[in-house]
């Protein structure tokens, strides 16, 4: 390496230095207070180094959040909207890159204008409206389904602006070839688009699964009853308006609710930045 | 008939779970509603009367403002910087990458619970790092004071915008030739120069997106500061968001929190009609 590529590396590293800091901060936080015993926590001044490591705090905390019952609900409800919003954002997409219709240009539009709203704008509306619906015994609160059809509505618009801009890069030759050798036009989407689409599908799909993992305000709206909140909700309600919080257990419950995604959302970084930003800039 | 058939579930989605909502909250807006939820009749305007004669609601919407320009403000002159960086040559690059684009993936929730124990008062590690470093005598009551919990909040709010509005910046970049750069360095521009006069222009169509996208997403954040602080100590930190949020459900008054909720909707189409101008002007 030359000493201009030294200089230039010693320059970028000294102007990242600040938001570097600030970035690993959280990570540092989590994991010197999740691996604390309880007694070094409320110490003063405090340390950032344990006197050794309290693994069983993951244990601890597992029992008294009832960490398992969260999870299980957020893969649930993370699960179930992603592949709601994938089943009706992949015919809509395919329409809007791959046919001309009337009023696509008002479709569009229309999408764009429901991605900038916020649930949380909507939240009153939402929330009488799962109230009034009856089901199971009570209403859409306190119900997963009620989740799960709010997250998919207001990721819709993201999703179907994604796929469609993959889409529109798909070959229309390879379809066209097929109905020639007398396939019909299902046949052709089924056989020749869909395989295709499925990396476009891969991609919107974490990306919607991570925005239902980590939503907080539909779900403490709508989800009352502790053995049906999410992970968000579960760790929040360890820390809000209590007056002792166990701060060891809520930063071991706090680091395995974000380190896998945070994980699995670096490594496919490089994919999902492209899309990411399709929809908003391209 | 086929585009229809497949647009068609989107569209009953999107009326059913947006449009309902909506209808709801213009109807509860102009009507009497008691705290659990009945509706006693059309007043016409006295909601928005209301909330416009109510001290916290004028404090949250300049706050508000203050919250939407500062964290948008901060974001884009950091993220210039950072994205500019990025975009050059250098050992490490991929690590400082994924470094920069770390607060993405966490949840906001959990970002704001992690960063409220830092800044606890007497445990935590901002304080033990600031007095061991001498820059401050005592503990200081970071998010228990009005005058430090906001501007602490703006911060967090900033440094979870960065990864975003610095993606859009170097998609700008990318699309900048670099032999300009060689051509003007030639001609004898200095690297600011080259910077002020070819780059920031060029950049403008990406800076402008990046701040109408930002202003509608931090315009409507909720998590950060509500996980925080609640809008306390003493309503102190309340934007419109939170005090919508704490109407609706916390204080039992439905009727001006539709009004609220309305008032933010009408600025964020507003917002949003910008956008889609800025997008048919500038082609991309």
């Amino acid at each position: 390496m030359n000493s201009h590529r030294w200089r230039r590396t010693l320059l970028a590293w000294a102007v990242l230095a600040p938001l570097v800091v600030v970035n690993l901060l959280p990570f540092a936080v989590m994991f010197s207070t999740a691996l604390k015993p309880a007694a070094e926590v409320l110490v003063y001044p405090p340390r950032w180094l344990p006197s050794h490591l309290a693994w069983h705090n993951f244990v601890d905390m597992w029992k008294a959040v009832d960490f398992g019952q969260a999870l299980w609900n957020s893969l649930f409800i993370a699960i179930c909207s992603t592949a709601l919003t994938l089943a009706i954002a992949v015919p809509a997409a395919y329409a809007l890159g791959r046919l001309r219709f009337r009023f696509q240009q008002s479709y569009k539009q229309f999408l764009l204008v429901t991605q900038m709203l916020s649930p949380v704008l909507l939240v009153l509306g939402l929330f009488r409206m799962a109230a009034a619906i009856p089901y199971d015994g009570g209403s859409l609160v306190d119900s997963k389904l009620g989740v799960i059809i709010v997250y998919a509505t207001y990721q819709l618009a993201f999703a179907v602006w994604m796929l469609a801009a993959y889409f529109a890069t798909i070959p229309g030759d390879l379809e066209e070839a097929a109905w020639i050798d007398g396939a019909s036009r299902t046949q052709a989407v089924l056989r020749i688009f869909l395989p295709l689409a499925v990396p476009a599908m891969a991609v919107t799909g974490i990306v919607t699964f991570v925005a239902s993992w980590n939503e907080f305000t539909v779900a403490l709206t709508l989800l009352r009853d502790p053995a049906l909140m999410t992970l968000p909700i579960r760790v929040v309600n360890l820390v809000a308006g209590r007056y002792s919080v166990e701060w060891n257990q809520v930063m071991a419950a706090a680091l395995l609710a974000t380190v896998p995604v945070a994980v699995v959302f670096t490594v496919l970084q490089r994919y999902l930045v492209t899309g990411l930003t399709l929809g908003s800039v391209k | 008939m086929l585009p229809w058939l497949l647009i068609m579930p989107s569209l009953v989605l999107a009326f059913g779970v947006i449009g309902y909502p909506f209808y709801e909250i213009i109807r509860l807006s102009v009507s009497d509603v008691s705290r659990f939820g009945q509706l006693r009749g059309f007043v016409g305007f006295a909601n928005f009367v209301t909330i416009a004669t109510d001290p916290i609601f004028v404090a949250a919407l300049v706050r508000t403002l203050v919250w939407t320009i500062a964290v948008v403000g901060g974001t884009i002159l950091l993220s210039i910087p950072v994205a500019l960086v990025l975009n050059q040559d250098f050992a490490g690059r991929g690590l400082a990458r994924i470094i920069v684009m770390l607060p993405w993936s966490i949840a906001l929730s959990m970002a704001a619970i992690v960063w409220m124990w830092a800044f606890n008062a007497d445990y935590g590690m901002i304080n033990a790092t600031l007095r061991q470093w001498g820059i401050i005598g005592q503990s200081v009551q970071w998010l228990a004071r009005p005058e430090t919990a906001f501007p602490v909040e703006i911060g967090i709010g900033i440094v979870v915008s960065i990864p975003f509005t610095t993606t859009i910046v170097l998609g700008g970049l990318s699309s900048v030739p670099g032999e300009i750069y060689e051509a003007a360095r030639i001609d004898g521009a200095r690297p600011w120069q080259s910077f002020l006069h070819m780059t920031l222009p060029m950049l403008g169509p990406f800076l402008n997106i990046a701040i109408v996208l930002n202003v509608i997403h931090v315009f409507s954040s909720f998590p950060i500061i509500w996980v925080m602080t609640q809008g306390g100590p003493d309503n102190s930190t309340h934007i419109l968001v939170t005090y919508l949020y704490e109407l609706s459900f916390y204080l039992g008054r439905p009727g001006p929190a539709a009004a609220v909720s309305l008032v933010m909707l009408v600025i964020v189409f507003g917002a949003t009609a910008l956008y889609m101008r800025l997008r048919a002007k500038d082609g991309i």
